[in-house]
């Protein structure tokens, strides 16, 4: 079996994940959703989206990843190890072909998962997330104690202490599909909460840190509000790729970008971005957030159509997203409408506006899109900066300012298309963006300045263009041969410079 | 018979027929592709073998009289070396020159030099500008001979040179743009690493790349020896590439002249297509008695007369000052139509025939960038002896 090739002594650096998926026959089972009156999910549905979302942050944030299968047979889809981007493809294709059948050996599934996550003298080291719909009835080699006094059956072994050996680090949490007061209408909750309350005990008298959870989830909204926490959005059918730019096309993109930089009174949308800019810079501590951080994903979409497996990525959002693209755009609202309670606001705001704007519902719009910014405000900075970006290019669009979508669209593309490359690449350049745009403070010193005045407003000025510059000149240096994006981002912020004059 | 001698040799081989003297001051002009350098020389040496006529405007307090003049009996006025590699890949880089002398005895018949010196691109047998430098192979070096002050004045007249790298625009632009190439000493080079700096440089020709690094090197060495620049600016650019080269370039040379301490003048060419200022060029022909009122500060810091927004401004009094070292020039004003304005002998203007025009062309205030630098090395060498 793969393993991440971190077999020492000393403890994982990256995080390491196993999701056990249950496929027993009751998955294809409906998951009623009385709460938002929206269409019945059958149970693997929503599994399979719990796999999508999981592969993709494993994807994103280079964590160790591991898909293990079970009816009462117990299978390893997916090895513990790197999931590289280009591999997605070929992985996510698998999940949407798993199908259903057969019984569930629940106990046995945990033990492979542990054993993914074995690191010799180390113990059981990593995270394991059950997902499963139903009660155990096919596992063959485990099995969880009824009481702690009771011995396991012969010809088995207990579980827990096999998961949890000494030394171990492990986290483990259970979603239970369905309420299993009835059996074979859902999870075992009785069994698990067992199992939880033992790994417990085990993990005290080995001094090692709880970290069990049960969790049960009735219906498809609460699961999906588990499992999407996402700000998604899709770009414009006009929208051109920058790396397609002619350089004089793009030196009147950057043209036109400096003058929302030039004249903040008619570009006043700018204004938000570069404090979202700022803030993601941080002060001397990271702000503290209640709230689980927010994934934010841009999809691209082509010519071949809408992204692969938009409803097994984002669930309801991905149904709206699905629905926007294909032009249903009153149904895309209907949808939108359902997810109250359990999408993120500023998710279901945005939709709403970019929904209403596209059926020429203009006030509609603005209204959903300014209730949007406002549930903006209270994100971290971290996803704040990314979902400002786009709540000011539909903003911009609605109010045709194009100097500003132009501005605000070319640094999210160029973030957008270093998502998955070198972190620092992309930090620097969007430094740089950041410096960019704080010019608009000096620029504006010099138009402002009377008469006696203006020199000193245009020394300083120069003075910051010139330390722009400066690293620009070095991220040039630096930053060499590493690809169209990198070299368009440079020409934009040089020829932006040149035009704040 | 025109007096054009051209010679061609081998790098390695030959002498040049003049040198200048050890003591000869060196001025640098540069500017973005076509902004009007190769022009420049051109019309200035055509004044200097030709004593063609120039308007000052506003017209200048003293008659008009700068004490620039050519030593024709001496030195040629105008040399032109054309640098080319006749192997690309070659790894030597065997480059073969060509040099042009230009007016080295008083002409017999002046209009045929005065043909040769304003010939077009075409004429010249330089068949494009762009994408520049005007052949990836091929870049030229420009050196124009004249004296400063009065020949018989109490310190006599001082030999004087000015400098350009020709066809090499892009080349200058770099140069100053990206600091990071800068030379500092007159035997540095340019190294790759460094080129690096230049967008996209990684992603050229070879061949193009080579001659790009010697053109940066060359320039490097010649402006590190010169004592003092003419910056050329040229109005109303349509390309926004351009307008952003042009305003990279300015904002490099000032950064440039700052740190070293070297005078500065600022020459915006083609002030013809700047229209307000044509209107009183065009007055100043038909009315010989008109005094222009034209305020060229205002112009340029007021109304951006330049295409340089703040910039000017913030540079005034940190090298330069706008009032005395920022003129509007034009080498050859045109009808509007892009074609010379000339005057005949009565100074009236000629008709253009279409074919060989009789009379001069005018030229505006050009000679006054030249005048401005040379006085401003003067003074800072009288200041630094002192």
């Amino acid at each position: 079996m793969e393993n991440d090739g971190e077999e020492s002594a000393s403890p994982p650096t990256r995080e390491r994940n196993v999701l056990l998926l249950d496929l027993s026959k009751s998955m294809f089972a409906p998951l009623p959703d009385p709460e938002t009156g929206g269409p019945e999910h059958q149970k693997i549905e929503v599994a399979r989206t719990a796999v999508f979302r999981i592969l993709q942050d494993a994807a994103t944030s280079g964590h160790l990843f591991g898909l293990v299968t079970f009816t009462e047979t117990v299978r390893v889809p997916v090895p513990l190890g790197d999931i590289h981007r280009e591999n997605l493809p070929y992985i996510e294709n698998l999940i949407s072909l798993l199908t259903p059948s057969g019984r569930s050996a629940i106990w046995d599934a945990i033990g492979v998962g542990a054993d993914l996550l074995r690191m010799g003298t180390q113990g059981v080291q990593g995270n394991l997330v059950l997902v499963t719909d139903g009660w155990d009835n096919a596992s063959s080699r485990f099995d969880v104690r009824s009481d702690p006094a009771a011995k396991v059956p012969n010809g088995r072994v207990d579980l827990v202490p096999y998961v949890l050996p000494a030394h171990s680090r492990l986290t483990v949490r259970i979603i239970g599909i369905g309420s299993g007061d009835e059996r074979d209408k859902g999870v075992d909750t009785g069994r698990m909460n067992q199992f939880v309350t033992q790994m417990a005990q085990r993990a005290q008298e080995l001094g090692l840190p709880p970290a069990f959870s049960f969790q049960l989830v009735t219906t498809g909204s609460q699961l999906f509000a588990q499992m999407v926490n996402a700000f998604v959005d899709v770009g414009y059918e006009d929208d051109r790729p920058i790396e397609e730019l002619h350089p004089e096309e793009l030196a009147r993109h950057a043209a036109n970008a400096a003058r929302a930089l030039k004249e903040p009174q008619q570009h006043a949308t700018v204004a938000r971005i570069r404090d979202a800019q700022s803030l993601t810079k941080g002060g001397d501590s990271p702000s503290y957030a209640e709230a689980p951080e927010m994934e934010v994903d841009f999809l691209a979409t082509g010519p071949g159509g809408p992204p692969a497996y938009l409803k097994e990525r984002y669930g309801p959002l991905g149904e709206v997203v699905a629905a926007y693209l294909s032009g249903q755009l009153d149904h895309a609202l209907e949808l939108i409408q359902r997810t109250q309670g359990f999408l993120p606001a500023v998710t279901r705001l945005y939709w709403e506006a970019r929904i209403q704007y596209a059926r020429r519902a203009v006030v509609e719009a603005a209204r959903a899109l300014l209730q949007a910014w406002a549930e903006a405000e209270k994100l971290p900075p971290a996803t704040q900066a990314p979902i400002l970006r786009r709540l000011a290019v539909l903003q911009a669009r609605m109010q045709n300012d194009k100097e500003t979508e132009t501005l605000v669209r070319f640094i999210d593309d160029t973030e957008h298309h270093l998502v998955h490359g070198d972190p620092k690449v992309r930090e620097r350049l969007m430094d740089l963006f950041a410096k960019l745009m704080e010019l608009r403070g000096t620029y504006q010193l010099t138009r402002l300045a009377g008469e006696g005045d203006l020199q000193d407003a245009a020394i300083k000025h120069e003075a910051a263009v010139e330390e722009v510059f400066s690293l620009l000149q070095d991220a040039r240096l630096d930053l060499a041969s590493q690809g169209p994006t990198v070299e368009g981002a440079l020409d934009f912020i040089e020829i932006c410079l040149a035009e704040m004059r | 018979m025109p007096e054009v001698k051209v010679t061609t040799r081998r790098r390695s081989t030959g002498k040049r027929e003049t040198k200048p003297s050890a003591d000869t001051t060196r001025i640098a002009v540069v500017g973005i592709p076509a902004s009007g350098k190769t022009t420049y020389f051109r019309f200035l040496s055509g004044h200097f073998g030709l004593n063609l006529p120039i308007l000052y405007i506003p017209s200048r307090a003293e008659n008009g009289s700068l004490p620039l003049f050519g030593d024709l009996e001496n030195d040629v006025a105008l040399e032109e070396t054309t640098y080319e590699t006749t192997d690309p890949t070659d790894p030597e880089g065997s480059l073969e020159t060509t040099t042009r002398y230009y007016v080295n005895r008083p002409m017999e018949d002046r209009r045929k030099l005065w043909v040769e010196l304003s010939a077009g691109r075409d004429e010249q047998g330089i068949l494009t500008k762009y994408p520049l430098p005007t052949k990836f192979n091929q870049f030229v070096e420009m050196k124009m001979r004249f004296r400063y002050a009065a020949p018989e004045g109490e310190a006599g007249s001082r030999p004087m040179e000015l400098q350009t790298v020709d066809e090499a625009g892009g080349i200058i632009a770099d140069y100053f743009t990206y600091d990071r190439i800068w030379l500092d000493t007159p035997e540095g080079e340019v190294t790759e690493k460094t080129c690096r700096v230049i967008p996209h440089f990684d992603s050229w020709r070879p061949d193009r790349r080579d001659l790009w690094k010697r053109g940066l090197t060359l320039l490097g060495r010649f402006v590190c020896g010169a004592d003092a620049i003419i910056l050329l600016l040229s109005p109303g650019l349509p390309s926004l590439r351009d307008q952003a080269q042009q305003v990279n370039l300015a904002r490099g040379v000032f950064r440039y002249t700052r740190t070293r301490d070297l005078p500065l003048v600022i020459a915006v060419s083609k002030a013809d297509k700047l229209k307000e200022f044509y209107g009183e060029v065009e007055q100043s022909v038909r009315e010989r008695t008109y005094r222009s009122t034209f305020d060229t500060t205002d112009f340029l810091l007021r109304r951006d007369g330049a295409g340089m927004g703040t910039i000017l401004v913030a540079q005034e009094g940190r090298g330069i000052s706008t009032k005395e070292d920022v003129f509007l020039i034009s080498s050859a004003v045109s009808t509007g139509e892009g074609h010379p304005l000339f005057i005949g002998e009565t100074g009236e203007e000629a008709p253009n025939s279409g074919t060989v025009t009789m009379g001069v062309p005018v030229m505006v205030n050009t000679t006054l960038p030249l005048a401005r630098a040379c006085e401003r090395i003067l003074e800072r060498r009288a200041t630094k002896g002192a």
